[in-house]
């Protein structure tokens, strides 16, 4: 194919009418990446349990709403059974002493067969939006943006709330600077399991989400999304500091956190809408969340006085290059 | 730094300005039910409306125009099987509609999230059939449309994908397709010509694919039916097929694969397990008995895409109403071994079975 067709074959409008689906999925995986925030930022572990807990959430919700139950209760009693998942690595990791990424992966591999064994030993589980009464559903896109909005609004009024308490504060202390903190007479051990079981119970509550919006719950549909929740985490980062600078607070990195879960997803349409080999996706996904985990840290080098320095020294250069 | 936020700060505004008129022009688009012979059966629900609204704007333009075509196909993973049924569907449609037809073919790598993005895409930009290759696309597809056509392909069970009870071959709605099943029971019995003497079957799969579950089930009842002693052995993932494999050739005369995408992607490893130990695997697929089985019923994925690409062709032309389609279901399965395991495994094969090609791998 020519350069000249293939930019004749894209079709700008149907781009523009593709970013509402994108949206609503981006703040699915937004509220998702929420949970993420908790244990990669304010406690500084990177938990690697929500690949299970994602899936975790969407059967439970699943099997919830195929006997019967409101499809909302259904997403409650998901954000339970993630917060019990995000218990075990917890318990794993303080009261055993297993480092946590590997407590994290650890219960992340038992929840493939818990997860098995809640979609009744099968590993794909249909709910049709038209059986069903669904809370959310990719056949109507703009009430899914709706309602992905508010819940996830109520979410980071919470969250909010929470973190203002003395506890909440007292958890955000633990992942600044633990050693200090149990001078202070917090309860470290406590504090990280209460973090990882928050963080799991959103990650489910979120895969609850996004098993009524496909219309199913599979056993993979969790694979790989710690690198969506992480992406949606740093591009929110950026993109918030970036544009608020200082004045950031903790409301607004949360709420840039489910905007930049909404970004990640307009750049996996916009990859797919530019035709480029569905193959190679991951590959520049992966890229462009590289992109944005890199471009702060090379920024901060860029302006740290001692490196630039040390670059000056070694090049003999005036410091116009660095920038 | 200064000039970076502002050019960021100009980037996220016009995204999210294009996120907002995108949606005012899904919900701006006229919501009069359509009335062009491509459009299915009635919306069945109050949700619906915007899909439905957008399709009738495209069903529409599709009849005033050339009567050209265009169907979204989306494809679950990269998967031989898979590619050549989706292949076989272009094909066939090619050759009925020529240049009149063109195919937007996504595929999802895997990622059943990717799945339900590619569908709404292809809703949103109002074509004309959907090709849902795989279960998860089907699932993904038919949340996301209740009036533009799904064709399933590659799919084993309708009634299992999409949660149907008492299945009678007709799916309804805008949903039908064609399944990728060959007889199970023939294939039981396939086991019993070939190993009289055999006792034992273990059946082996993959645990995270639905389909392998339901064939699993009903190969199992007809062997147990047949008197033999069956035990179903899962792995969850390319890196137990090796143990579980061995697990199961120490235990069993004869391995039987449905079939199972994680088997088909690890047929070397099977194989290098199951032939030392003597243990002939007769498979649900000619491309997982090329690897590590001895004989199969074959289905062509390329004839069945073509299959399905003829109901395409119906349903376009408005020659079909897509909601009283049944089903359809591969016609000739063909009895084949594969000379170089057979050989290997000394299993003698009777008349009526051809060789697999073992060159064009």
């Amino acid at each position: 194919m020519g350069i000249a067709s293939y930019f004749a074959s894209l079709n700008p409008a149907g781009l523009l009418g593709r970013f509402p689906a994108g949206i609503a999925q981006g703040i699915i995986w937004g509220i998702m990446a929420l949970g993420v925030y908790i244990t990669f930022r304010l406690l500084d572990i990177a938990d690697l349990t929500v690949d299970g807990s994602f899936t975790t959430g969407g059967a439970v919700t699943v099997m919830l709403i195929l006997a019967g139950w409101n499809p909302w209760l259904a997403i409650l009693a998901a954000l339970l059974a993630g917060i019990l998942a995000g218990m075990v690595t917890g318990i794993l990791h303080t009261a055993l002493g297993i480092p946590a990424i590997l407590a994290g992966i650890l219960t992340q591999f038992a929840l493939y067969s818990i997860n098995l064994a809640i979609m009744g030993m099968k590993a794909n589980q249909a709910v049709s939006v038209d059986k069903y009464y669904l809370s959310i559903t990719s056949r109507n896109v703009p009430a899914a943006i709706l309602i992905g909005g508010l819940t996830a609004a109520v979410i980071i009024g919470l969250l909010y709330w929470y973190f203002g308490t003395e506890q909440g504060s007292a958890l955000r202390a633990t992942g600044c600077n633990p050693v200090m903190s149990r001078a202070q007479g917090i309860n470290i051990n406590v504090m990280k399991v209460l973090g990882l079981a928050l963080s799991n119970g959103l990650v489910a509550l979120a895969g609850g989400l996004m098993a009524q919006f496909q219309g199913f719950s599979d056993i993979n549909m969790g694979r790989g999304s710690i690198v969506i929740g992480l992406a949606a985490v740093i591009i929110g980062e950026v993109i918030g500091e970036a544009t608020l600078g200082k004045h950031l607070n903790f409301a607004g990195r949360l709420a840039f956190v489910v905007l930049g879960g909404v970004i990640y997803y307009m750049v996996v349409i916009l990859v797919l809408w530019l035709k480029l080999d569905s193959n190679m996706l991951k590959l520049f996904t992966a890229i462009i969340v590289a992109v944005f985990l890199a471009v702060p840290n090379l920024k901060a080098h860029a302006r740290n006085s001692f490196g630039r320095a040390a670059r000056n020294a070694a090049a003999g250069t005036s410091d116009k290059e660095a920038e | 730094m200064k000039n970076s936020r502002k050019i960021l700060a100009a980037v996220l505004t016009a995204a999210m300005a294009m996120g907002l008129a995108a949606c005012g022009e899904t919900a701006a688009a006229p919501s009069a039910a359509s009335s062009a012979a491509a459009a299915p059966a009635a919306a069945t629900s109050a949700a619906a409306a915007p899909a439905a609204a957008t399709s009738a704007a495209a069903a529409a333009s599709a009849a005033s125009g050339d009567q050209k075509f265009t169907v979204g196909i989306c494809q679950l993973v990269q998967h031989v099987a898979l590619d050549a049924a989706t292949k076989g569907f272009e094909d066939s449609l090619k050759a009925e509609f020529g240049d009149n037809i063109t195919f937007d073919l996504q595929n999802a790598a895997g990622d059943s999230a990717t799945c339900t993005t590619i569908c709404n895409n292809f809703v949103s930009e109002g074509v004309d059939l959907i090709l849902a290759n795989a279960t998860p696309a089907l699932q993904a597809a038919a949340s996301t449309t209740n009036s533009i056509p799904i064709l399933g392909t590659s799919i084993t069970d309708y009634g299992t994908a999409m949660n149907i009870d008492n299945f009678s071959g007709t799916v309804g709605g805008n949903i039908s397709g064609t399944s990728d099943l060959a007889p199970l029971d023939q294939q039981a019995a396939m086991i019993s010509e070939l190993f009289p003497s055999a006792k034992k079957v273990g059946i082996l799969y993959c645990s995270a694919e639905a389909n392998s579950v339901y064939q699993s089930d009903v190969v199992k009842k007809n062997l147990e039916d047949a008197g033999l002693t069956v035990t179903v052995y899962t792995f969850a993932d390319s890196n137990d097929v090796a143990s579980v494999t061995q697990t199961a050739c120490g235990e069993n005369d004869v391995l039987y694969i449905p079939t199972d995408n994680t088997a088909a992607s690890c047929t070397e490893a099977i194989n290098n397990v199951a032939q030392p130990a003597g243990i002939p695997i007769v498979c649900g697929e000619e491309g997982i008995c090329k690897g590590c089985g001895v004989a199969t019923l074959s289905i062509d994925y390329y004839e069945l895409g073509k299959t399905t690409g003829a109901m395409a062709a119906k349903i376009l032309k408005g020659e079909a109403d897509i909601s009283t389609m049944p089903v359809e279901y591969y016609q000739n399965p063909v009895k084949e071994y594969n000379p170089d395991i057979a050989k290997a495994l000394n299993v003698t094969i009777p008349d009526g079975y051809k060789a697999i090609d073992m060159s064009a791998k």
